[in-house]
């Protein structure tokens, strides 16, 4: 006999089985077709028709926060309208969502000779230009194809031997309350006394978790070593920590909370807004924004210490694979231009990628104090290397 | 094909779309991790990944720490939660309308927004110690300390684990109660030999729940707690996301859920004793 209630949820069942079944079938499907137009000779047509004038277009995947958004949002329609023929493609990664994947699928259609994998220019941090350096995958650029990479300083250059375009940076400075602070340090030394002398108003945050506290970190353990050591990624060195780390577990009873290290960039921030600490290590993109939205107090003051923390850039790379370079190179050349470069400076705070002599004045008296001095570290994997030593040594002394 | 068979596939395909689900989110990710926690830094297989997490002085600190924090929120949450339940179960009025009313609430607020708000209430500078100051009394360090993170635990669990056991209180029929009562049965009495064993199912539900909350939380450890010794959730996204040593992270999500295995099989084990009796 058969019954109908039975006979319905043995459907159902099938169907959910069924359907579980294809649904991981169309996501396969998906991706595969997703990542085929790569090799679609349509591509490589439009490819070669850019350099006779025609309509070019090319996929540009960037990662970062919602402020880095924000800035393509508004850089992308800008150099489409001055460029009608090239249109640009962006893609958005949210932060901490898909690096990883997004390298790998470069190195993976590199690997499988697939050409780029259908991303022609990629922005990240100093890890991927490092990683892409050893795997060989970024184009070598040149003022030649990009005029406005002169404005860019030689140095910085090198640094990445050519495989990326720092286009933007920020730099870690001190914040100051200059309410209670009314002469903040100027060197390290100097705020070391000031830290002992204060205990508990200074508070820098985990290094592993935000750039300001990493910052703060690295430049203590280079401050005795020798200048060029911070361009320097070669292992051998972590042996020469061991004064700094020395410093740093010293300091830890008098920095916040007696050896407190909040999580994230936002958690000094946050610990300066309410008070509880007079001086930090902090982004200057992050306090200028939060200034002008008045999260911060306007008390607050930045300061450069001599040598200088280290500056971030944020990098821009070619796939050495992409068969659309012309027109990348036009949109780079768009990107180091003052007029983007303003850009930059007035959306995110940021500081201008090319050097402050071709921005104009007021843009220069912006960044009076803070762009001074700041270093490009450049130490590849160590800086892993000195997260994991810091939670041994400072965090769980 | 007769009664019996027709029965085993019945019942065989009504188990299929669970048990593919299972296989392809639990079962496969569980073999995948055991089988890279093995790999050693030289590239062999051995167990030095988990030789590692006993006998590193950081990692054993974690442990104990996890450990502790767990069993501290488990106790606390249980006995809040019965206390509301019963309390729920027996009073009445305006108050414990109120209660009922509301005691679900933080069910509903998402876990970054509730660990910010318990911030902002219990921190150094928080709403709390402005008041306590203002009668001039200095209120204890509780963020940034393993205290922060029972406080947002008892926040996150007490809800749920009250909701399991009024509701188990609810079914013990009130006949039971007052014929214990009228034999003389104290109040202590009626919990330890009427309430509790027959609200012990609901009980275990309830610990296994919190438990398996507390020992794989991470982002009110992660946020409001000190950043040495870590939780164990903490740590392994530390390991996997800072040190980028993905072995080792596999290694400490192995450990993760055989610890919460020994709950799961005792767990399960009660619960079979009992369908044993019922039969």
């Amino acid at each position: 006999m058969f019954h109908w209630k039975k006979g319905f949820t043995l459907l159902s069942a099938a169907l959910l089985s069924v359907s579980l079944l294809t649904g991981c079938g169309n996501g396969t499907n998906a991706s595969g077709a997703s990542t085929s137009p790569a090799s679609d000779p349509s591509a490589s047509t439009q490819a070669s028709s850019a350099a006779d004038g025609q309509s070019a277009e090319f996929q540009f995947y960037f990662t970062g926060s919602q402020n880095v958004k924000d800035l393509w949002d508004t850089l992308i329609p800008m150099f489409e309208k001055e460029h009608p023929t090239i249109k640009v493609k962006p893609v958005y990664i949210p932060s901490g969502t898909g690096a990883q994947p997004t390298y790998d699928r470069i190195l993976a259609a590199k690997q499988a000779g697939k050409g780029s994998g259908d991303i022609d220019l990629y922005e990240d941090g100093i890890t991927y230009v490092t990683a892409g350096g050893k795997d060989d995958v970024w184009e070598k650029l040149s003022p030649d194809s990009i005029p406005n990479l002169a404005n860019i300083s030689a140095a910085t250059m090198n640094d990445v031997q050519s495989l990326a375009i720092p286009y933007r940076s920020s730099a870690v400075v001190l914040a100051y309350n200059s309410e209670r602070v009314s002469n903040p340090p100027g060197t390290l030394d100097d705020l070391f006394n000031w830290i002992r002398a204060n205990p508990g108003r200074f508070a820098y945050n985990d290094p592993a978790t935000g750039g300001s506290g990493s910052s703060f970190v690295t430049t203590v353990l280079y401050k005795d070593l020798p200048a060029d050591a911070i361009h320097n990624s070669d292992p051998a060195i972590m042996s020469k920590w061991d004064s700094g780390f020395k410093i740093l577990k010293d300091l830890g009873p008098s920095v916040y909370g007696k050896g407190i290290y909040p999580k994230k960039n936002q958690g000094t921030l946050d610990l300066l807004a309410n008070g509880e600490v007079d001086i930090i290590p902090a982004w200057s993109d992050m306090v200028l924004q939060q200034l002008s939205q008045n999260l911060l107090p306007s008390s607050t003051k930045l300061k450069q210490i001599t040598p200088g923390f280290n500056g971030g850039p944020t990098y821009l790379m070619v796939n050495k694979q992409s068969e659309k370079k012309e027109a990348i190179y036009e949109f780079l050349n768009f990107v180091l231009s003052p007029a983007a470069q303003e850009v930059i400076v007035n959306k995110m705070n940021g500081f201008p990628g090319i050097e402050l002599s071709h921005m104009p004045q007021e843009v220069q008296s912006k960044f009076a104090g803070v762009s001074e001095g700041f270093r490009t570290f450049n130490i590849g994997d160590l800086g892993k290397e000195i997260n994991k030593r810091w939670q041994s040594d400072v965090a769980a002394q | 094909m007769n009664k019996e068979h027709k029965q085993a596939v019945l019942g065989l395909t009504l188990v299929i779309p669970s048990f593919l689900l299972l296989l392809v989110v639990v079962v496969v990710p569980i073999i995948q991790s055991f089988l890279e926690s093995l790999q050693s830094e030289a590239g062999g297989y051995d167990l030095s990944r988990y030789a590692y997490l006993f006998t590193d002085k950081g990692m054993r600190a974690n442990i104990r720490f996890t450990l502790e924090i767990t069993v501290i929120s488990c106790v606390l949450v249980l006995l809040v939660s019965y206390s509301l339940a019963i309390y729920m179960r027996f009073s009445s009025g305006r108050l414990v309308d109120w209660i009922r009313k509301t005691y679900l609430i933080p069910l509903f607020i998402p876990g970054v927004i509730a660990t910010y708000g318990l911030m902002n209430l219990f921190g150094n500078h928080g709403w709390l110690s402005r008041w306590l100051a203002l009668a001039g009394w200095e209120m204890p360090w509780v963020i940034f300390a393993a205290k922060g993170i029972v406080l947002a635990n008892l926040w996150f669990n007490i809800p749920f684990a009250t909701m399991l056991l009024s509701s188990a209180l609810a079914g013990i029929p009130s006949s039971v109660l007052e014929s214990a009562k009228d034999v003389g049965a104290g109040k202590l009495m009626i919990f330890a030999r009427i309430l509790f064993p027959l609200s012990y199912k609901t009980f275990l539900v309830a610990l296994t729940f919190v438990f398996m909350g507390v020992i794989g939380s991470f982002t009110a450890p992660f946020l409001v707690g000190p950043n040495s010794p870590q939780m164990l959730g903490v740590a392994m996204e530390q390991v996997f996301g800072v040190f980028r040593e993905q072995e080792q992270a596999a290694a400490i999500a192995v450990f993760t859920f055989l610890l919460c295995s020994a709950l799961g099989v005792f767990y399960i084990r009660s619960m079979a004793k009992e369908e044993a009796e019922r039969r």
